[in-house]
C-alpha cells in the first residue's frame, strides 16, 4: 500500500471493489460489511462544516464502504457538495474513489469549459468545438471515453486553423474515430485475414502465400466489412449527402479502408495498418480507380475527398451556418468555397474570406444567431465575471440544457441552428438557470454581488453593458425596471441583492440568448 | 376469443347512462367534451432513432434464408414468440405479448420511406417531415395534422407535445408544439418568483421573431400545469415503466394525458439502435432495448386504463437494416422495418402489409427488406380515421393515395 494517505484510500477502494465484483461472480451474493457510515444528517453535516483539509483528511479515515454511502453511492447533488472547497488534486482523489471510470471523463469536460470560458485564443478555441463537433465522436462509446483526451489534444487541436487535408488525415487515424465508427474491426471479404492466409513471406521480391485454416477472428468478430465509416467519411467529414456518392462509392470505400485498425484498441491502442484485414484488388470510388496499394489507397481516397468541390462548399456551408446566420448568403459560401478549393483547404484563408466579407458585417447578421446552450452557459459567466472553482456542476448544468460535452451519441453532432435549441423545455432551462446562476446557486461557481449604482436605472445600464448586450428592446427595459420597483417597495433596497436580480433578468432575456 | 376492452364497449358502449358501473371514459365523453358526438382522440408516435433491426424484432421465423443470412444473430424459431406462424416477437417483447392477445397490437412488416437512403440523418428527417426525397420541406408532419384538423374552442398549449430536451423536426411548424423534458421542472424561479412575472412580460412583448412564440407557449403551458399538477397522477396499479429516458417519457406522457391537459399528438424517441458490431440475438445489445421498449410501450397502456380506448400509439424507425449479418456480427443500413401500432380502437392480433420475401431476387438493391408498405399509408390511415382529419393530402403533400389503400388496422 502507498504511504501517502490519499493514494491509500483509492487502492483500498479499487481493492475493495475488485473483491466484491470478484465475490458476486464466485456466488452470487454481495455481503456488505456491519460498520455503517456516518449515516445520520447530523454527523454528515458535521464533517462537512469542516474547512477542506480537514474534512478531506476525516473523510480519507472513513472505510470505503462508509464514503460510498458519505457520498450518497454516486449522488452527484452529494458529491458536488462535499467537493467545494477542495482543491482539484483532493477532488480527483475523491473521484478515484467515488467512480473511478469518471476520472478521464469528468476532467476532459471541465477542461474544455474551462478553456472556453478563460482561453486567451477564442478563434482556436471555437474551431476546436466546430471541429470535434463536426469529426463527432460519443464519449458514451467504449473505450472512447479514455481516448477522447488525446483526440482533442492531438487531432483536432493542431489542425483547427490548419489544413483541411491534415485534420481529415488525422481524424481518420485517430483511434478514437476508429473506435466510434467501427473501421477497426472492418476487415476485406477478399482479404488474408478472411481467405486465411497466415502471413506473406518475401522471398526474393516474390511473395508465398501460406494458406491455413479459414480465420475465425479473435472471438469471431472482426471477419468482414463495416460500412459506418465509409459511409459518414463522405455524407458527414467531406462531402455531404448531396454530395454525389452512391451506396456503391460507400461500399467501395470501406473495401478501400479495411486495415486502418488499431493495437490493442481497449488498452488506449495507437492506429496500425494491418496488410492481412486489407482487401485486394482495384477500388473505383467516385470514378477514381484506386490501385491495389494498402494503406496507400485511404489516404488519396481522403486526398480526392478533401480537394472536392462538395467538400469545398459543405464545409464552407457549416462554416457560415456556425458564424454568420442559419441562412447564410448564397454568394459568402460561394466565395468560402473558392477559397477553399483555390487554398488547398486552407481552414485560416477560408475564415479569412468569411471575416473580410461584406455579409459578415452587415446588418442582417447582427446578432443572427441564437446561442447553443454551450454558448448560453459560458457567455453568462464570462459575462458576469464569475469565477469558477469547480467546473463538473456547470457541466451538469449544460447536460441538462441538452448539451452534454462530448454527449452527442449520432455521429452528426450537435446542430448550430436555431430551431434545434429553441422551444418551451430549453428556454425554461435557460431561465431557470440565469436565475440560479445569478443568485450563486451553482455550485463551483463564485459570483460577486455587485454594488453598483443605487439608482436602479443606473445599475441596468451597467449590468446590461458588461453583458455586451448592446441595446435591450424598451420592453425588456422596462419590465425589469417594474420589478425592481415591486421588489423594492417590499424590502429595503439592497444594491447587492438588485443587482443579481437584474443580472439573472437579463441572462435570461431574450436579447441575451443571441449573438 | 379473449374478451378485450373494446369488445366490452362496442357491446355496451351505447347503453350505459344510468348505470352504476359506467367506465369513466364514457361519462367524460358524455359530459365533458365539448363535441359530444366525438371524443377526445389521441395520437401517439414513438421514434426508434438509429434504425431498428425490424428483422429480429418481428422476425420471420417461417423463412429459411433468415437464417441462412444472419448465422450468428438470429433469433431461433424455438425462441421466438410466435404470432401467426410466420412472424413471431423477439423475446424480449414478451411484455406486449398480452395486448396481442387482447388484440390491440398489431404490426406492419415491410413499411418503411421509398426514398433510397441510407442515411441516419437524411432518413428521419424525410420521416419527420413526412415528404421523403424532399429537403425543402419546412414543417413536420404531426405538426401538420393539427394544421388541417377543425378546431374546437380553446386550443390547450399542450395539444401537441414532444417528451425530450428538444422539439423534433415532427412537431415543428405553424401549430404551437411544446417540449417537455421533466414535468417537475417545468416550471420557474420556486414558488410565486417575481421572475416569472417578468420574463413573460418580456417574451410577451419580444420582437423576437424567434423567442416570442416559443417564449408564450412555454408560459401558457407552465400556467396549465400548475393548475392542473400532473404530479398527483402516479402510476396505475401494475405500470412498471422502465428507468431510462424512455420510461420517463412515457410515464410523463401518462401524467399529461390522466391530467385532462387537452393532449392531442405527442412524440417521445428512444435510442441506441444502431447495431454495426455485437447486436446480439435473443440476449446482448438489441434484447436490451427492446426490453425497455416493450415495457415502456406495456406500462403506458396499462397507466392509461380507460383513456387507452382513444389513444392510438404508432412506433417508426428511419429504416431497416441489412437482411445479412455484417462482418462484426452486427448489421449496417438496410431499407424496409417493421412498425408497431397498439391501442383500443386498433384492430391487433394481426401482421398488416405484404410480406416481399428474403430471397435474393426479392431484396431492395440485393441486400435489404424491400419496402411494400409506404410509411405514409400506415400513419395517414390513423391521421385521417383516429384524428379525422381528411385533408391527408396537406399532412403528406405528394402521397397521392387515397383512404382506399389504408390497410384498415382501424377498422
Amino acid at each position: 500500500m502507498p504511504s501517502d494517505a490519499s493514494q491509500r484510500a483509492i487502492y483500498r477502494a479499487q481493492l475493495e471493489r475488485y473483491e466484491k465484483k470478484k465475490q458476486k461472480k464466485d456466488s452470487g451474493v454481495v455481503e456488505t460489511t456491519g460498520r455503517q457510515s456516518p449515516d445520520n444528517d447530523s454527523d454528515r453535516e458535521a464533517l462537512l462544516d469542516l474547512p477542506p483539509d480537514q474534512r478531506m483528511g476525516e473523510f480519507l479515515k472513513l472505510s470505503p464502504e462508509q464514503q460510498r454511502s458519505f457520498l450518497g453511492n454516486g449522488k452527484s447533488e452529494r458529491v458536488e457538495g462535499f467537493l467545494q472547497g477542495l482543491d482539484p488534486k483532493q477532488r480527483e482523489t475523491v473521484m478515484a474513489i467515488e467512480n473511478p471510470q469518471q476520472v478521464v471523463t469528468s476532467e476532459l469536460i471541465q477542461a474544455r469549459l474551462l478553456r472556453a470560458i478563460y482561453s486567451q485564443r477564442q478563434l482556436e478555441e471555437v474551431m476546436t468545438d466546430f471541429w470535434l463537433n463536426h469529426f463527432n465522436v460519443f464519449i458514451g462509446k467504449g473505450a472512447d471515453r479514455y481516448l477522447l483526451t488525446s483526440y482533442e489534444r492531438d487531432v483536432i487541436r493542431p489542425h483547427a486553423l490548419g489544413k483541411f487535408e491534415d485534420l481529415l488525415v488525422a481524424t481518420a487515424r485517430s483511434p478514437a474515430m476508429l473506435f466510434y465508427l467501427d473501421n477497426w474491426m472492418s476487415v476485406g471479404t477478399d482479404s488474408d485475414f478472411a481467405n486465411g492466409v497466415r502471413e506473406h513471406v518475401g522471398r526474393r521480391g516474390r511473395h508465398l502465400r501460406v494458406r491455413v485454416n479459414p480465420a475465425k477472428g479473435g472471438k469471431g468478430k472482426r471477419h468482414g466489412l463495416n460500412e459506418n465509416y465509409g459511409r459518414e467519411l463522405m455524407e458527414l467529414h467531406t462531402l455531404g449527402v448531396n454530395g454525389g456518392y452512391t451506396q456503391k462509392d460507400v461500399t467501395e470505400v470501406a473495401r478501400v479502408f479495411t486495415g486502418w485498425t488499431l493495437k490493442k484498441p481497449r488498452e488506449g491502442g495507437s492506429f496500425t495498418f494491418d496488410a492481412r484485414m486489407h482487401e485486394r484488388g482495384e477500388k473505383k470510388v467516385l470514378g477514381h480507380r484506386i490501385k491495389e496499394n494498402g494503406e496507400k489507397e485511404g489516404l488519396e481516397i481522403l486526398h480526392i475527398l478533401a480537394r472536392h468541390p462538395s467538400t469545398a462548399k459543405f464545409i464552407s456551408t457549416k462554416l457560415a451556418v456556425r458564424f454568420v446566420s442559419d441562412d447564410p448568403p448564397a454568394a459568402l459560401v460561394q466565395r468560402m468555397s473558392e477559397t477553399f478549393l483555390k487554398k488547398n483547404g486552407d481552414i485560416r484563408e477560408v475564415l479569412k474570406t468569411m471575416l473580410a466579407s461584406p455579409e459578415f458585417w452587415s446588418s442582417e447578421s447582427y446578432r443572427a444567431k441564437v446561442k447553443t446552450p454551450l454558448e448560453f452557459v459560458v457567455s453568462s459567466v464570462r459575462g458576469c465575471g464569475a469565477e469558477v472553482t469547480d467546473a463538473a456542476p456547470l457541466a451538469r448544468q449544460l447536460q441538462n440544457l441538452g448539451m452534454p460535452l462530448y454527449g452527442m451519441q449520432p455521429p452528426t453532432g450537435y446542430s448550430s441552428k436555431a430551431d434545434a435549441w429553441v422551444n418551451s423545455a430549453a428556454l425554461l432551462g435557460r431561465m431557470n438557470f440565469a436565475l440560479a446562476f445569478s443568485a450563486g446557486k451553482v455550485k463551483g461557481i463564485q459570483i460577486e454581488a455587485e454594488n453598483g449604482p443605487a439608482d436602479s436605472q443606473d445599475a441596468l445600464a451597467m449590468l446590461q453593458n458588461k453583458l455586451s448586450l448592446g441595446n435591450i428592446s424598451q420592453q425588456t427595459h422596462d419590465t425589469i425596471l417594474t420589478q425592481l420597483q415591486n421588489v423594492n417597495r417590499q424590502k429595503a433596497s439592497d444594491n447587492g441583492h438588485e443587482a443579481q436580480v437584474i443580472e439573472g433578468l437579463l441572462l435570461g432575456s431574450p436579447e441575451f440568448q443571441r449573438r | 376469443m379473449a374478451i378485450t376492452r373494446r369488445v366490452f364497449i362496442r357491446n355496451s358502449g351505447l347503453a350505459v347512462v344510468g348505470t352504476a358501473a359506467v367506465p369513466s371514459f364514457l361519462t367524460r365523453a358524455a359530459f365533458g367534451a365539448p363535441d359530444p358526438g366525438r371524443r377526445s382522440k389521441r395520437l401517439v408516435i414513438i421514434f426508434q432513432r438509429g434504425a431498428a433491426d425490424g428483422l429480429n424484432i418481428v422476425v420471420p421465423h417461417s423463412e429459411p434464408a433468415y437464417y441462412a443470412m444472419r448465422p450468428s444473430i438470429n433469433i431461433p424459431r424455438t425462441s421466438v414468440l410466435d404470432l401467426d406462424g410466420m412472424f413471431g416477437l423477439h423475446p424480449a417483447l414478451a411484455p406486449l405479448m398480452p395486448l396481442w392477445k387482447q388484440r390491440h397490437l398489431a404490426m406492419v412488416h415491410a413499411a418503411g420511406s421509398p426514398d433510397p437512403t441510407r442515411s441516419h440523418f437524411d432518413a428521419q428527417d424525410f420521416m419527420e417531415s413526412g415528404t421523403p426525397g424532399l429537403k425543402t420541406t419546412y414543417d413536420g408532419w404531426l405538426n401538420r395534422s393539427l394544421h388541417s384538423l377543425p378546431k374546437s374552442g380553446q386550443v390547450s398549449a399542450f395539444r401537441a407535445i414532444a417528451l425530450g430536451p428538444s422539439l423534433p423536426r415532427i412537431l415543428s411548424g405553424s401549430e404551437p408544439a411544446i417540449a417537455v423534458n421533466n414535468l417537475s421542472d417545468f416550471g420557474l424561479g420556486g414558488k410565486n418568483s417575481p421572475a416569472a412575472t417578468t420574463f413573460e412580460a418580456m417574451y410577451a412583448s419580444s420582437s423576437d421573431s424567434i423567442l416570442h412564440g416559443t417564449g408564450q407557449e412555454t408560459f401558457e403551458a407552465m400556467k396549465m400545469l400548475k393548475a392542473a399538477d400532473p404530479a398527483k397522477y402516479k402510476p396505475a396499479a401494475g405500470a412498471e415503466y422502465p428507468r431510462g429516458r424512455f420510461g420517463d417519457s412515457l410515464r410523463q406522457l401518462a401524467q399529461l394525458i390522466k391530467a385532462n391537459l387537452g393532449v392531442q399528438v405527442a412524440f417521445a424517441d428512444i435510442g441506441g439502435w444502431d447495431h454495426h458490431v455485437n447486436e446480439g440475438n435473443t440476449q446482448g445489445q438489441l434484447a436490451n432495448v427492446l426490453r425497455d421498449f416493450a415495457s415502456g410501450l406495456a406500462a403506458l397502456w396499462i397507466d392509461l386504463g380507460d383513456l387507452a380506448e382513444d389513444t392510438v400509439v404508432v412506433t417508426m424507425s428511419e429504416f431497416g437494416r441489412t437482411a445479412r449479418e455484417n462482418g462484426n456480427r452486427g448489421t449496417d443500413h438496410g431499407h424496409a422495418n417493421a412498425m408497431f401500432i397498439m391501442g383500443g380502437p386498433v384492430k391487433g392480433g394481426r401482421v398488416y402489409g405484404h410480406w416481399p420475401g428474403l430471397g435474393q431476387s426479392q431484396l431492395y438493391e440485393g441486400r435489404d427488406l424491400a419496402v411494400t408498405t409506404d410509411f405514409r399509408r400506415v400513419l395517414g390511415e390513423a391521421v385521417y380515421q383516429h384524428l379525422g382529419n381528411r385533408a391527408l393530402e396537406q399532412v403528406f403533400p405528394g402521397f397521392d393515395e387515397s383512404s382506399n389503400g389504408f390497410l384498415r388496422y382501424l377498422g
